[in-house]
Order: C-alpha cells, then structure tokens, then sequence
C-alpha cells in the first residue's frame, strides 16, 4: 500500500540530535517539559529497537536531580513538582530498569498527597488544578511502582469521578459536563484499565458507544482528530488508537490508511514526525507516530503497550514483578 | 525589557544561575534576557520573598514563557500574601490571556483570582471574547463551566449566547456540548416543554446541515436524560435517510440512529440490517469493521 517507509535510523538521529540544540531559544523555553521530553525520546528509541541510543547513567542522574524532597518531581531542576513530570521520571526510570534509584515512598506519599478526599480526583500539584489526566498519572505512577494497593489511596473513589465524566456522546471530558475529548479518554480509559474495573464499571453497550465515538475520529485523509470538527493529528492519533485498543475494538478503524496517513507526517530529511504533513517535527508527535505505527502491527517495531505507552515487554517485566512478591 | 543588574531596586539581590550539574540532557543555553530575569527569580524564590519586585519578576518571565507553571504558582503566593488589589490582575490576565491563546496554566491562575474575588463580573464576557478567537478553546470552555457552577449563572444568558454561536456555525461542537450542560447539568429534572425545545433545535440543526455529528449525538442524549425512545426521532431520521428511496439518503447519522430504532422495536431488525449496510459498503466505508460489528450484534440477538 503507502509508497513511503519508516525513516528508523533517521528517527533515531533525531532524537539523539535533540539534547545538542541547547543554542536554540526553544530548547530552552520548553525546559518546563523537559523530563516529559527525556520519556518521549527515551520511548521512541526503544520501540524503533535503539534503546541505548541515550547514555543510561546520565538519564538517571537527570531524573534524580529532578525530584523534590516533597517526593514529586518537577520538569527540570528548578522546576516544582508536578504530577506530570512525577509520572514521566517513573516512566523513564522503569525503562531504563532503575526504579530501585529512587525512594518510592516518597513517590507514594507526594502522589498521595494530591488526591482530593472528596471527589477522588487528582490535582497536578499544591495549587489543585483538577482533571482527569491527573487521575491517569497517579494510577499509572503507582503501578509501576507496585504500588496501587497501599491504602494511602482510594482507587474506588478516583473511579468513581471518572464514571463522571463520562458524556452522553461515549466519550470522556477533563471534569464533569466537559466536552468529550480524545486525551481525556485515553486518561480515563487507561485509568479504568490500571485499576483492574473496565468491564465492571462499563457496560457492553457503553463500551460499544466509546467505541464508536472513538473511530468515528478518522478522517477521509487516514488521520485521527481529537474532537468532532477538528483537524487530525498524530498525537491524537495515539489518543484515540490507544483507548480503541484498550476498549478490544482497535479494528474499528481503517488500518492502512493511518499507517499512510501517519507516515506522511515523518520529516524525510531531518528525521523526526510532526503533527501532520508539511508541520515541523517534535519529539511528542515522534514518540506518539512511533507508538501508534507500534500498535499498528508495523514491522520491524518494538510492542507498545497502549495503557502506558511504553514498551510492552518493559511494562510486562515490571508489573510481572510485583505479582511474585 | 529591565536589565535587572544595573536596576537599583534589584542590586541587594546575588542571581542564582540554572544548576544544571552534570546532566549532559539537561544543560540549557538561555538567551540573555530570559537569563537573567530568570536568575533574579530564582534569587527571590529561594529567600522566599513576597514582594512588589517579585510581582514584576514574574511578569517578565511569564511574558517570556507563559507554560512556566512555576512562576505562576509563585506569583499566586505572592499576591496573596501582600493582599494585591485581585481585579488589577485580572486586567492583566485578559491581556495575557488573548495574546496566549494556548496557554492553560494561566486559566487554573486565573480561577484562584476569581473564586478570592467572589464576583464574576464581566467574566463570561470576557469568555466571549475569547472565543471570537477561538470558539472550541478546551480550557476557556471547562473555565466558563466552572464560572456558572460557582457563580450560579444557569439562567443568566447561556442558553441565549450558545444560540448565538451556533447561528454563527451549527457545527461547533463544543456550543452543543455546553448546551447540554446549561440544559441538564443541573440535579433537578427538567420539564416536557424544555424537552421538546431541544429537540426542535436539534432538527432545525440537522435541516441546515444533515451530515453534522453534534446534533445527532446531542439528541441521543436529550432522549436518554427524557426517558423516550429513539423510535421518538424515527420520522426525522428517515427523512433525512429513507430505506427505500437509497438515491434521497442525504445523512450517515440518520441511518445510524435508524438502524437502533429498528432494532430496538425488534420485528424491524430487517430494515437496521439495510441501513447498517449502506453504511459499511457506500455512506462510511471507511468504518466498515464498526457497522458489520453492530450487525453481527443484530443477527446474534434474533
Ligand atoms: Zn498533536
């Protein structure tokens, strides 16, 4: 079918090229993503089967410099803590088989702290912004930690607020009543996954009508959008990929042309994917192109596991892990 | 631009470099101004000072790099702590806001401001006029809920400002999202003549655009929140899609919602399997799998 391939080495370049553009304003300004940057990158690589293209200690040594007395980690040194980045240097440590290099209670303890007695939502940090991104971020982090029993925290609760969120249309928004959106579904979707309770807590039918929803989102050109009427976009791509595989209905979709459709989006020169053709590439639509060519079944790639969008076998290991124990 | 070293009010300040250590991913080359302003910050921060100078600090840096979350967190703490006169940072905020249409951080900073101030004026106005740049912007829609939970605007012009907007493009479906919310988001139920409007501006919706989701979806769920079946929207679905009259379907929704009122009566499961076809093989092909699924469903139940 697509005429064009997938530039593997030209990818990994790329990415391995990010870290020395430290000349360029950019670079700096998004220091406030920057540990998120290190999980994309580190990701990619190793679902395109490089996985020490990036020197390992160095990679540890960042995350560590990253985390706060608190237990949560900020995006770069200097930075405050914040779920987000706290999810991602969990990520990155369990990739790169270190998460013995940080204390977990700490980790535990800071996630802990940000759950809302009340709803059973998560905020981001001290100040309390909510959403339901939040709630994906804690459930993932203490997962991977083999930590989702400790009874500093109420799953049930936090499930609860997401069966809030869900929307007449299928889908799920950021908060109750909010418009149905493809990131916040994954968040949900994932959340629901990690905690054991999809097919409790959704009925066939309603599974059923997410589904729909979800492959509604492709677009004539091949690509996903992320909402009704909006452009479609790699990263969506993912977002909606991700929870239809999830939810067991990643067939619902015409395969081929978003392998096409995704494909166009790589730079053939520079290396590196963007958010759709002709755009300037970034690593978050890389790591996402990657991962969603990944689930796709395209050759030559390492098995994503679309709950924690990292390599399969890594997350299998670990969650393996805690089973023996 | 202030060049805060030779500023006098900052010359008891020592700036504090980005300690970057030894980690080859991380090491950061700043542009001066972004440097420095940025080393007089954390200068500040780490003395834990609350003061008018850190206000203009933080200005600066969020000026420059609005996603900064820390900077708004601290700028929060500080304006509190001095008890800063909240509606001048509003004015503030508006002026950010528009010209970083993107930017979420400032909207969680902009509802701390406005739950301490306690007075919602002009703030659905200005939602408006951020959406006149941006009428599906996520973060200023999920703020303009918050603004009618906390501030209880259920009937103060809602429903009237999303007629407007989807007089302006039927297709927004973040007007129709909203509009289920301002309908049916309160606990109370909602009365038969509310249920029959909405219903009714879902089908002036569809006769201006049959192809459109929004309305089809929204509808879905109007009946569902009513308690009345789908068979209650059977004449407009076939309208827009008749079984047998193939060259007049002009709506792949309709035959959607079609092939679940057929099915749900149960002695029309024919006539789903004939919409649910047309679907796969001519009016959304590319979601073949999907509508052979929901046929399959159809043939296991009889
Ligand atoms: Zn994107």
């Amino acid at each position: 079918m697509a005429n064009s391939l997938l530039h593997i080495d030209k990818h990994v370049s790329y990415i391995q090229s990010l870290d020395t553009r430290k000349d360029r304003l950019d670079y700096h300004l998004t220091s406030h993503l920057r540990l998120s940057g290190v999980y994309w990158g580190l990701t990619a690589l190793h679902l395109l089967n490089h996985p020490t293209a990036l020197p390992r200690d160095a990679t540890i040594e960042f995350v560590k410099s990253c985390q706060h007395p608190n237990g949560g980690f900020g995006a770069s040194p200097g930075h405050d803590a914040h779920i987000l980045y706290t999810l991602s240097a969990i990520q990155i440590l369990a990739t790169v088989d270190a998460l013995g290099s940080v204390s977990k209670t700490n980790v535990v303890s800071y996630v802990a702290g940000l759950q809302d007695k009340d709803t059973g939502c998560f905020a981001g940090d001290e100040w309390g912004e909510m959403d339901t991104r939040f709630i994906y971020c804690a459930l993932s982090t203490l997962s991977l930690l083999g930590e989702l029993k400790n009874p500093a925290i109420d799953v049930p609760k936090a499930i609860s607020y997401i069966l809030q969120c869900l929307n007449p249309d299928g889908g799920f928004g950021m908060a109750p009543s909010a418009e149905s959106h493809a990131g916040q579904i994954f968040t949900c979707v994932g959340a629901l996954v990690i905690a054991g309770v999809l097919k409790e807590e959704m009925s066939p039918d309603q599974i059923d009508l997410l589904g729909d929803w979800l492959c509604e989102r492709q677009l004539p050109n091949g690509g996903l959008n992320g909402r009704p009427e909006k452009l479609e976009d790699v990263c969506y791509s993912w977002w909606v990929l991700s929870s239809l595989a999830m939810i067991e209905k990643l067939h619902w979709i015409d395969r081929d042309k978003l392998v096409e459709f995704i494909l166009s989006c790589q730079d053939d020169e520079q290396g590196g994917i963007a958010d759709r053709k002709g755009d300037m590439a970034d690593v978050f639509h890389t790591v996402f192109g990657v991962a969603g060519l990944s689930l796709l079944g395209y050759e030559g790639l390492k098995e994503v596991d679309p709950v924690y969008c990292m390599p399969k076998e890594i997350t299998e290991s670990v969650l393996n892990g805690y089973k023996l124990v | 631009m202030p060049l805060y070293s030779l500023d006098p009010e900052w010359e008891d300040v020592v700036p504090l470099p980005q300690d970057d250590g030894v980690q080859p991913l991380a090491q950061i080359a700043y542009t001066e101004e972004y440097t420095e302003a940025m080393s007089y910050l954390r200068a500040v921060m780490a003395k834990d000072e609350m003061s008018e100078r850190v206000l203009k600090v933080t200005e600066d840096v969020i000026e420059m790099n609005p996603a900064h979350y820390t900077v708004w967190l601290y700028r929060a703490k500080t304006l509190f702590a001095l008890g800063k006169d909240l509606v001048e940072e509003k004015n503030f905020l508006n002026d950010m806001a528009l010209r970083h249409q993107k930017n979420y951080q400032i909207w969680h900073h902009r509802q701390l401001i406005m739950d301490r101030i306690d007075d919602s004026t002009g703030e659905t106005e200005f939602t408006v006029t951020m959406f006149e740049k941006d009428c599906k912007n996520y973060h200023v829609w999920s703020y303009r809920q918050w603004l009618v939970r906390r501030f209880d605007l259920w009937d103060k012009g809602e429903i009237e400002y999303i007629d407007t907007l989807l007089e302006q493009d039927v297709r927004n479906n973040s007007a129709w999202n909203h509009r289920f919310f301002v309908v049916f988001g309160r606990e109370e139920t909602v009365p038969k003549d509310i249920v029959d409007r909405e219903i009714r501006v879902c089908e002036d919706a569809i006769f201006i655009a049959p192809q459109n989701l929004s309305p089809w979806s929204y509808v879905r769920g109007v009946l569902k929140k009513a308690n009345l079946p789908l068979s209650t929207f059977e004449k407009t679905a076939s309208f827009y899609a008749p079984l047998d009259n193939p060259d007049k379907i002009r709506s792949s929704h309709a035959l959607d919602i079609l092939a679940d009122i057929y099915a749900e009566k149960g002695e029309q499961k024919e006539r789903a399997l004939i919409a649910l076809d047309f679907l796969a093989k001519k009016y959304d092909p590319i979601r073949a799998n999907y509508w052979n699924y929901r046929a399959g469903l159809i043939k296991a139940s009889s």
